[in-house]
């Protein structure tokens, strides 16, 4: 096998491997795509859900799940990264900066379901948001803040000690060499590990059934106050019913969100890029 | 209050340290280090690795205290103004004392943008291309990078990387140029012209060099200091030192017995 003599047998095992992975990645558009194909047509991006599987569509869900992917990035990102740039910039090197930073490391592993339960008790009732758009954003915050802190923090410290030095010795202010040196050089990694965060959050669907997302809005949300809808809850909503019409819708929608995402992660691979070529 | 201002008679040292103690931990750095550098004149801090010769250059800009557990007592003096005062700013120290690393750590920018960091940092409003001109040709670079200072930084040759470090620190227009080890990682070629450019600043700065170079103190320096396990052993003009020193740990490392 040519395989085997270009790459050795490990080269080989690693080959297959990818070739499997890109296999299972096609299947799976193939599969929804065939799956979705009976009901979807020109107004199921438009068309809200309805009882009639032929005339249902995912307008709201789509607009609210868009809804939420910059409410949530308007929240999390700023706050994630200040933390993360306190925290390795600012706070004093003692026993309680590092317990927090632990923490915060443990909290990115939690249960999204958790964050559903605490964004329930905190935003949904507490702050009296109700089954919101905003509640359901601010719940998918919290679950996204850890990684991009923890994400951000690795970024901070992995810019060479050096640009530092050099910076401070120039007679720049701490606020200069963070600004103009070390938020640029942390850049593309901040940038990689918020896209991973805020796509993982865009497709959770479970905070946000304890929250409350309704599986049934007719209107797109077009205020963050809005009721709560997303194509993931949508999706869950269409494949709990058992005629076979609404799983193809289901799979439909999947096409949807996960457009959505390759989206959001094409325009961030796009700034990285400008990012980099900005260095020159 | 203003550094230069005050004290700048010719009596008056550019640089003065008094009784300066440095721990790190527990550690002592440096011990009890007293000297005075004249305005105008080159001054070389030799010393076998480890001895204090960069924190002792670190001090002198308070670069020191941005490294967690470093303890500084003691006094260091510019223009007889106390650099540690409460209302001395460390910002302005290093504008007013550069630096040049012993790594040349470039910004990952352009050759122009490398040079105008320092100065667009401190709000410099004049013009920044003659100020750019001024500091490359002093630092001896401005005939190599001239045609396009916008070609990226990190694309020049590790001796013109130096050079172009010592012209984003000459962009300041500091009173004082420390220079930590400028060519202990260039080869003899390299080395020859930051020298050289050495050289030619001498006119108009008052310059530090830490070194382990022994030939380089002497070729370079007015004045030369030797530095030994944190205490300054002797500190004299170089020609008495190299040729007659008071000391027999200076004399061991004069003559190569200690590295």
């Amino acid at each position: 096998m040519g395989l085997l003599r270009r790459h050795g047998p490990i080269g080989t095992a690693c080959a297959l491997a990818a070739g499997a992975v890109l296999v299972a990645f096609l299947l799976l558009i193939i599969v929804l795509l065939a799956e979705a194909r009976p009901v979807v047509d020109a107004g199921f991006l438009v068309d809200a859900p309805s009882r009639f599987a032929a005339r249902a569509g995912v307008g709201p869900a789509l607009a609210g799940t868009l809804w939420i992917a910059f409410l949530t990035a308007a929240v999390a990102f700023p706050t994630g990264l200040g933390t993360a740039i306190f925290l390795e910039e600012y706070a004093p090197r003692t026993r309680l900066t590092g317990a927090i930073e632990s923490a915060i490391a443990n909290l990115a592993g939690v249960p999204s379901v958790v964050y559903g339960v605490v964004g329930l008790a905190l935003f949904a009732r507490g702050l009296g948001l109700g089954a919101s758009i905003v509640a359901g954003s601010l719940t998918l915050a919290a679950l996204a803040l850890p990684t991009v802190i923890v994400v951000s923090a690795s970024a901070i410290r992995a810019v060479p000690k050096g640009l530092r030095v050099a910076a401070h010795g120039l007679g720049a202010t701490k606020w200069q060499v963070i600004r103009h040196q070390i938020l640029p050089a942390a850049a593309p990694g901040v940038l990689t590990g918020c896209c991973l965060a805020f796509t993982r959050a865009m497709g959770e669907a479970a905070p946000l059934l304890v929250i409350g997302a309704a599986a049934f809005v007719t209107f797109a949300p077009g205020a963050p106050g809005d009721p709560l809808t997303s194509l993931p809850t949508q999706i869950f909503a269409w494949t709990a019913r058992s005629q076979e019409d609404f799983s193809a819708l289901a799979a439909g929608a999947c096409v949807a969100l996960l457009v959505v995402l390759l989206a959001m992660n094409l325009v961030a691979l796009a700034v990285r890029h400008r990012l980099r070529g900005g260095k020159r | 209050m203003n550094i230069s201002a005050s004290g700048t008679g010719p009596e008056t040292p550019a640089l003065s340290a008094d009784a300066l103690t440095v721990r790190f931990g527990g550690k002592t750095a440096l011990s009890e280090i007293s000297l005075s550098i004249p305005r105008g004149r080159v001054v070389s801090i030799i010393g076998p690795s480890g001895c204090g010769k960069t924190t002792l250059l670190r001090c002198f800009n308070r670069m020191n205290e941005l490294l967690p557990g470093a303890v500084t007592t003691g006094t260091v003096c510019l223009n007889g103004v106390d650099l540690h005062g409460e209302r001395i700013d460390p910002v302005e120290v290093r504008r007013r004392i550069g630096m040049v690393f012993q790594q040349a750590t470039l910004f990952p920018k352009s050759v122009f943008d490398n040079v105008a960091f320092g100065p667009r940092a401190s709000g410099y409003s004049g013009d920044l291309h003659v100020l750019a001109e001024e500091a490359l040709t002093a630092a001896g670079l401005w005939s190599e990078v001239a045609e396009d200072l916008d070609a990226p930084a990190m694309e020049l040759s590790a001796g013109q990387r130096q050079r172009l470090c010592i012209a984003r620190t000459l962009a300041l227009k500091p009173d004082i140029l420390l220079m930590d080890e400028p060519t202990s990682a260039l080869d003899p070629t390299a080395t020859a012209r930051i020298e050289a450019t050495i050289h030619s600043l001498k006119s108009d700065h008052t310059i530090v060099i830490a070194t382990h170079n022994r030939a380089q103190a002497a070729r370079l320096s007015d004045l030369t200091g030797y530095l030994d396990r944190g205490e300054l052993l002797e500190y004299g003009p170089t020609e008495t030192l190299f040729t007659n020193p008071r000391k027999r740990r200076t004399e061991h490392y004069l003559t190569g017995r200690i590295s």
